[in-house]
């Protein structure tokens, strides 16, 4: 098994700080590009949840990421320092005029992520919370 | 002025080419603000952009909403594959088709 772990302030610029791990550790793990840019999208979303809504973006608490390859296996898990959550939803999630006419222009990131990884997982506590994205290696068309 | 849209206009067009290559968390209240000077025909240039989150895509909305608004047209350039894929997961095709450039040339000679 081979990881990676970083641990990044919930400040949003060190998103950018994960992504472009993420990119690096999708290429060594031997995504297409494509692959790649939706590993980085659903990897960018969770993390950005972690600093908005589990640390509330204070910059004391970290967020912490841990790539893990192991076989044909890439799992992702992101940590925040928060108080729980009861429940995530990845359900579907699409623009609409009802949604314009609201205001209501948030809230794609979680079904983003249902949509661009093989499996996830949700733990959470009043510890904080742990999303595990699992993303599997396939054989090119 | 923003450092991360460059203005082109013509006639009733405006071209906001966006030169951040990270439409996200960081860009967002940035890239959003442009709305406010929208012209009847609006063209969002993505020739530069290599991510869009979903932060990215709720500033992109603050678009649709003002063109919704003005009636107004709003329009996408340049859109990779990937983010083609995006906006068709999140609908958002329906409110900011995507344009070629050539489809502009009759609106520069005009």
């Amino acid at each position: 098994m081979e990881r990676v772990e970083l641990n990044i302030p919930s400040n949003p610029i060190f998103e950018r700080v994960v992504r472009a791990s993420a990119a690096e550790v999708g290429s060594a793990f031997g995504f297409s590009a494509e692959r790649i840019e939706d590993l980085k999208l659903a990897i960018s979303e969770a993390v950005n949840n972690a600093i908005d809504h589990g640390n509330n973006r204070e910059a004391s608490k970290l967020v912490a990421v841990v790539f893990e390859i192991d076989g044909d296996q890439l799992e992702v898990r992101i940590s925040d320092e928060g108080t729980g959550v009861e429940k995530l939803d990845f359900g579907h999630r699409a623009i609409d005029e009802a949604n314009l006419e609201a205001g209501q222009l948030r809230g794609f990131g979680m079904y983003l992520i249902s949509e661009l990884v093989d499996d996830l997982e949700v733990s959470s506590s009043h510890r904080g919370t742990v999303l595990t994205l699992r993303l599997y290696r396939r054989e090119q068309p | 002025m923003s450092d991360i849209i460059r203005r082109e206009e013509f006639g009733e067009v405006a071209i906001l080419h966006i030169t951040t290559t990270s439409v996200d968390a960081v860009s967002a209240a940035t890239i959003a603000a442009e709305c406010q000077s929208m012209r009847p025909i609006t063209v969002l240039d993505f020739n530069e952009v290599s991510f869009i989150n979903s932060a990215g895509i709720s500033a992109l909305l603050k678009f649709v909403v003002s063109a919704r608004k003005s009636g107004y047209k709003l329009f996408a350039m340049h859109v990779s594959l990937h983010h083609q894929k995006i906006f068709k997961m999140v609908e958002m095709s329906r409110f900011m088709p995507v344009i070629e450039e050539r489809d502009l040339a009759e609106y520069r000679v005009a």
